[in-house]
């Protein structure tokens, strides 16, 4: 029997590696990327299937049994995620073949793009915390990497506070694992929850810990007050790598805190819990309001990247069924139209030559497509039915008022509305409006990019109206959450 | 399973999809005429179901949509919903003849049109027709988006977008609200079904969310139905192509609220708070839009207040008509007929306002203006748009013997009627509705005049208008002909609509009131014999005249009310400063100085973590499993923390390099003393080549710029890293005095040796029991390097960015 798990993390790095040693071949290097990342696509959606049919799937490496070996664990939370990237790469790759530029693409940009899916992928399968901030390594280093790659002005002063701004997180991260360490004496995420789940008296050092691997992860999840470097970092590199960003990195830090406020954490949910969910609130609010603060279209994106950080992790406090399953829903929902958003604005960008709304107009006049894609991505984005955000936002409502966390749920309600504004505002002035540019004037053309976003508006449209489909799976990810012991027990005892 | 009925509800969207192929493809037929068949075939459907509902008979049927979270797309015909779906059919098809003649297929984007106005009419009647609360709540929000899409339809114009943006705004407002609502209805029921709801109802009655939820409900309501003080978007929304006004803007969309009111009805009319509310704010909406449609001079404007207000006075009969289910059974019942002229105005409405909205797309189609102080006159030249106009507004006006007389006098009935109800401090404030009404009645009348004198009396000034003013041609006039006729036809024998679909929908709005098989009576005529709502009409005429002549003299009193304190000007205030604050908020966090980044991620850190660590009592300091320390430890000790004090005054980077050194090779000591040779070794390994690395790049680079030699010290730099350092060290040592687990080292060098057939325990963990980590730290150090590498080959110019 295959192991789906290890090729999900082979695939992409041997894909990175081989390219390594192929720069000039630019048409080459494109096509081992499709190819590699559709034969990743294939295992992860016949990984997700094993794990809904016969349970959670791992892999002890070395052959040394948990909890003295590191472990991949594939779970269905971990499958979705896994399956949901290898899905929006796709679309990103595509939009880079037309955008990156032939000098990027021979200074080693695929390889590099694909050890940061390959950072990404690990940080989602790992079953080990230590190799968790292994993985950390892995998709920063390519991050710092993709950001200053082309090493325009704005880069290189962008690239310098997002480096700095990681490296502190990622100390932060070893202390954190130190001290866990030390009070638990073990690393392996399973046989801490196990541990922790069996202690009989109140352990208040574990709160500070678990709070303090909340504001390691959340550094990296651009929670509230930890995402200053978020804006200005996710606008300086090119709009592939933008998207990439903006779909994959904050995703790994709020699976991190899914992952250890479901399974390890779990001793002190009234206080632990309850700061997830302010500090939830508090980004979502915040996150708004920068958004409707700006107008440059790319600011106003990246601050509705941070509202959806707050969503999600609403969705996890409540530690509710329909909260978990609304936080799942939310995640991959907000990972496609987060790219392609991305991409729709980079378009944007292109055609009409500006990054500031004052200076755009009637774009769609001679952008229908572009137009109308935008709009749906809106929509979407916002949770207007029947678009993908729709089911995650009503589930989350429903864990906020299950838990009578009524006036978290307004706040989000109320964020909801400004995004919206934040958005349309784009579509009104940006697209609609008079005509600035006669079509001569028309800054290059969208050739090449509408394909790769129709893809994710189709994809995210698909995941609204069939719901009902991912449903069974949401539900087996929802159960390990739930049940820890299902966790536990199949890494520690099968 | 997916039905006819389902099919009939989604028709509209995948005839959406095709519109833009037709248009292509058959750009000499006007793209109108193609659409025009989907409403009238729609019509004729739902028509077939009236035998049926009138029988007290439902339908419904069931597809699974995403049933596992109980979200079905159920369609459930009752009177009610049908009521609606040929309001929206027969309405939409006349509105659609219409538009034929009134958007040139020469000039206009006519595919997004019909594309925009396809997508409206399926969602009105998914909306109307889905028993499943989320389900409607889909398409209630495509009503929005299909709204908003229309508004902004001649989207070069400013005007057409800021109208666009406040109905959007303000009606997913609404929609959110009330979505949370129906969540919360679905927590207390655990259903999503609005009829099993309808059964369950008295359990829930006395909960504590029950409130909340309607409160919820209701704002979604209202901001559609355009109440007071939500109505401010209505006015704005007719920057739209004149027959979306007429469609969604007055005969449906709008009405959308009002569905939702009657539809639940029977979960929260037996409340107080819900009568209060509902008939409250109706009764305020009428006066005000009523009051307000008279400075209006824009026959636009004005069509638009009078329909916020003929809004209000619907819903003021809605809530009325829920005192109706404090009595037993229908018998003796009166409140029953305020639901019954609800519906009745709802229907009449419908025609005259359609008709009138038509009249006046004629108008500014044939002059070029709606401004009623540029029209005049017009009367002889266009006599039938004329006989519209006045058949319409003395419908409106509630004059005999037009529909809106009936249902006029009806309401009077009703508003005279609550004042004799002895619950709910009604038999105190009750007496306000009737006085409300007759003002707002009033009102009613002079817009009413207005529309048609203004605009067809008095003189021509052909200098003021744009075109020279004729006739319209007859397809144009068709629709409103047919619209006109029917408040005649209704007017004459309103009972023709008793029994086929007023009653059915009451059955559905009051279904607790009837016992198996009964029906209500529903009796409309014009003669009740010199009542008080006769007199009530004959001075709404009278004084209604007088104030109508004398317009000139008290239309001051409208400049008394200051303009900023409009809601208006809230809204437009609550936007630009919403907008400028929160860019002052932002700005003041988001420096873009990653100095002040790290403050605040600093100090949070260590503050809120020295918070928790100390609140909840999780400071502990236990010796007992440490080894004594050693003088040599110490030593090593203060070394390190004076060489760590000692770089921050280094002046040079040669000093500050050996400084560095020193720390560096102090820990290497620590690991011998701690008797870890070979990490030692790799230490001073890493330290002397970095110390030599460091050393080789110095040589190319410049000295130390001169504001970093001078930089003194600073207290807020001192205490920030002062408290980080605190932090870490006594959380390090609390955990480290926390023990509460024997850790999994013991392991390890046992294995190491039996198992993995290695003498050194770090190399083996590094090589086989925790491989992995080591071939991906080799990654991140190939990562890395290439990223050197690349920053040092590639400089791209900004300007080629995209």
């Amino acid at each position: 029997m295959t192991n789906y798990v290890i090729w999900t993390l082979l695939i992409p790095l041997l894909a990175g590696i081989i390219m390594l040693f192929i720069p000039q071949r630019v048409i080459l290097q494109r096509t081992i990327s499709i190819i590699a990342s559709i034969i990743l696509l294939i295992n992860t959606v016949l990984l997700v299937f094993q794990i809904q049919t016969e349970g959670i799937q791992k892999m002890e490496l070395g052959g040394w049994a948990p909890p003295f070996g590191i472990i991949l664990v594939g779970d269905m939370l971990s499958g979705l995620l896994v399956l949901t990237t290898a899905l929006v790469i796709i679309p990103i790759l595509i939009y880079s073949f037309s955008s990156i530029g032939v000098e990027r693409e021979k200074k080693y940009y695929y390889s590099i793009f694909f050890f940061l899916v390959t950072g990404v992928l690990g940080a989602f399968l790992t079953g080990d915390l230590f190799n968790m901030f292994v993985f950390f390594e892995v998709f920063l280093l390519s991050s710092y990497v993709l950001i200053v790659h082309g090493s325009t002005q704005k880069q290189l002063r962008e690239s310098f506070k997002y480096v700095l701004i990681n490296i502190l997180s990622s100390a932060l991260f070893v202390i954190g694992v130190a001290y866990l360490y030390a009070v638990i004496g073990t690393l392996n995420m399973a046989h801490l929850g196990e541990r922790i789940a069996s202690l009989t008296e109140p352990a208040p050092i574990l709160t500070v810990i678990a709070l303090m691997f909340l504001i390691i992860f959340g550094l990296k999840g651009a929670i509230f007050p930890l995402y200053f470097w978020l804006p200005a970092s996710y606008t300086a590199p090119p709009t592939a790598i933008g998207a990439l960003f903006g779909a994959l990195l904050t995703k790994v830090g709020i699976y991190a805190i899914f992952r250890t406020y479901s399974i390890i954490f779990v001793h002190d949910p009234a206080y632990t819990h309850t700061v997830l969910g302010v500090l939830a609130a508090l980004t979502m609010i915040f996150g708004v309001i920068g958004a409707v603060a700006h107008k440059d279209v790319t600011k106003i994106l990246v601050y509705n990247v941070i509202v959806a950080v707050g969503f999600v992790l609403f969705g996890v406090s409540t530690m509710t069924e329909a909260g978990y399953q609304g936080a799942i829903y939310y995640v991959i929902h907000d990972m496609i139209i987060k790219a392609a958003l991305f991409l729709l604005i980079g378009a944007l960008v292109t055609v009409g030559g500006t990054k500031y709304l004052k200076q755009m107009g009637g774009i769609i006049k001679y952008h229908p497509a572009l137009g109308w894609l935008f709009l749906v991505a809106v929509f979407a984005l916002v949770g207007i039915p029947p678009l993908s955000g729709f089911i995650g936002k009503v589930l989350l409502i429903q864990g906020g008022t299950t838990v009578g966390d009524y006036w978290i749920v307004f706040l989000m309600m109320v964020a909801s509305l400004l995004v919206l504004y934040s958005m349309i505002r784009i579509f009104l002035q940006g697209f609609y409006g008079k005509s600035v540019l006669s079509s001569k004037e028309e800054h290059g053309t969208t050739k090449g990019l509408l394909f790769p976003i129709s893809l994710l508006i189709a994809l995210s449209v698909l995941l609204g109206i069939g719901a009902e489909f991912l449903y069974p799976f949401v539900q087996t990810a929802t159960e390990v959450l739930l049940q820890p012991e299902l966790y536990i027990n199949a890494v520690l005892k099968e | 399973m997916f039905t006819t009925l389902h099919l009939a509800i989604i028709a509209p969207f995948f005839i959406a999809i095709v519109v833009p192929i037709l248009y292509k493809y058959f750009p000499r037929t006007h793209t109108g005429w193609f659409v025009l068949f989907v409403p009238i075939l729609l019509f004729l459907y739902f028509l077939r179901f009236i035998p049926e509902t009138s029988n007290g008979n439902t339908y419904h049927a069931v597809f699974d949509w995403i049933p596992s979270l109980g979200i079905q797309f159920t369609a459930y015909v009752d009177g009610l919903g049908l009521l609606f779906a040929l309001l929206i059919t027969g309405i939409g098809s006349l509105v659609v003849l219409y538009s034929i003649y009134y958007l040139s297929k020469e000039q206009e984007a006519l595919n997004r049109f019909y594309v925009f106005l396809l997508m409206f009419m399926g969602a009105m009647l998914g909306v109307v027709l889905s028993d499943n609360l989320l389900v409607l709540y889909v398409f209630w929000e495509v009503t929005s988006i299909s709204s908003f899409l229309l508004i902004s339809y001649w989207y070069e114009r400013d005007k057409s977008r800021y109208g666009a943006m406040k109905s959007l705004l303000i009606t997913v407002v609404g929609g959110f609200a009330m979505l949370v609502g129906f969540i919360l209805l679905y927590q207390m029921t655990g259903t999503f079904s609005i009829q099993t709801m309808i059964q369950s109802v008295d359990d829930f009655t006395e909960h504590a969310l029950f409130l909340p939820t309607m409160l919820c409900i209701l704002l979604g309501a209202f901001t559609k139905s355009a109440q007071f003080p939500f109505h401010i978007w209505l006015p704005d929304a007719m920057e739209a192509p004149t027959p979306v006004s007429a469609y969604l803007h007055s005969a449906t969309m709008v009405k959308a609220g009002i569905y939702l009111v009657a539809r639940l009805s029977p979960i929260f009319a037996i409340s107080g708070e819900w009568l209060w509310l509902v008939a409250g704010f109706g009764i305020t909406t009428l006066f005000w839009g009523s009051f307000n449609a008279v400075r209006q001079t824009d026959l636009k404007g004005i069509l638009a207040f009078s329909t916020v207000s003929q809004l209000g006075m619907i819903l003021s009969m809605l809530g009325v008509g829920a005192l109706a289910l404090h009595f037993d059974g229908i018998d003796n019942n009166v409140y029953i007929g305020a639901t019954a002229a609800a519906l009745f105005h709802l229907m009449n409405h419908a025609t005259f306002k359609g008709s009138l909205f038509m009249m006046v797309g004629i108008v500014d189609h044939e002059t070029g203006t709606r401004d009623i102080r540029r029209l005049g006159g017009l009367m002889t030249i266009m006599p039938i748009t004329f006989t519209i106009a006045v058949i319409g507004s003395f419908s409106m006006a509630g004059l005999p013997p037009f529909n809106g007389f009936l249902s006029k006098e009806m309401f009077f009935t009703a508003m005279v009627d609550v004042a004799s109800f002895q619950q709910f401090n009604m038999d105190t404030f009750g007496v306000l509705f009737p006085v409300v009404a007759w003002v707002a009645s009033v009102f009613t009348f002079i817009y009413s005049m207005m529309l048609v004198f203004k605009t067809f009396g008095g003189k021509l000034q052909l200098g003021q208008l744009e075109k020279k003013p004729h006739e319209a041609p007859f397809g144009m006039l068709l629709s409103p002909i047919i619209l006109i006729s029917l408040v005649i036809v209704f007017g004459f024998f309103p009972n023709i609509l008793a029994y086929t679909v007023i009653e059915p929908a009451m059955a559905s709005i009051l279904p607790s009131l009837l016992r198996n098989g009964e029906h209500f009576l529903v009796d409309i005529y014009f003669w009740h014999g010199w009542t008080v709502e006769l007199f009530m009409t004959m001075g709404v005429v009278l004084i209604g005249t007088v104030l109508y002549l004398t317009l000139r003299k008290w239309k001051s009193i409208y400049s008394l009310f200051p303009k900023h304190l409009s809601f208006n000007h809230l809204y437009d205030t609550t936007i630009t400063r919403g907008e400028s604050l929160s860019a002052k908020v932002t700005g003041m966090y988001m420096t873009g100085s990653v100095k002040h980044y790290l403050i605040y991620i600093l100090t949070f850190f260590s503050i809120f973590l020295l918070y928790v660590l100390f609140s909840t009592d999780a400071f502990a300091l236990n010796t007992d499993h440490l080894a004594p320390i050693s003088m040599y430890e110490w030593l090593l000790a203060i070394v390190l923390a004076l060489s760590a004090i000692a770089i921050m005054f280094a002046k040079n980077r040669l000093a500050t390099l050996i400084i560095l050194g020193v720390s560096g090779y102090s820990v290497a000591l620590f690991f011998v003393t701690l008797r870890a040779p070979d990490l030692a070794l790799t230490q001073l390994v890493i330290e002397t080549v970095s110390v030599v690395m460091f050393l080789l790049g110095f040589y190319h680079l410049p000295e130390i710029a001169e504001n970093f030699k001078k930089a003194r010290f600073q207290v807020k730099n001192f205490i920030i890293s002062f408290l980080v350092g605190f932090t870490v060290t006594v959380i390090g040592i609390s955990a480290s005095s926390t023990r509460l687990f024997e850790s999994i080292a013991d392991f390890f060098p046992k294995a190491s040796y039996d198992e993995a057939g290695g003498n050194n325990m770090v190399n083996v963990i590094l090589v086989d029991f925790r491989g992995f980590d080591t071939l991906f730290e080799i990654l991140v150090l190939t990562i890395a390097s290439i990223g050197i590498f690349v920053v040092i080959k590639l400089r791209l110019n900004e300007k080629e960015e995209r």
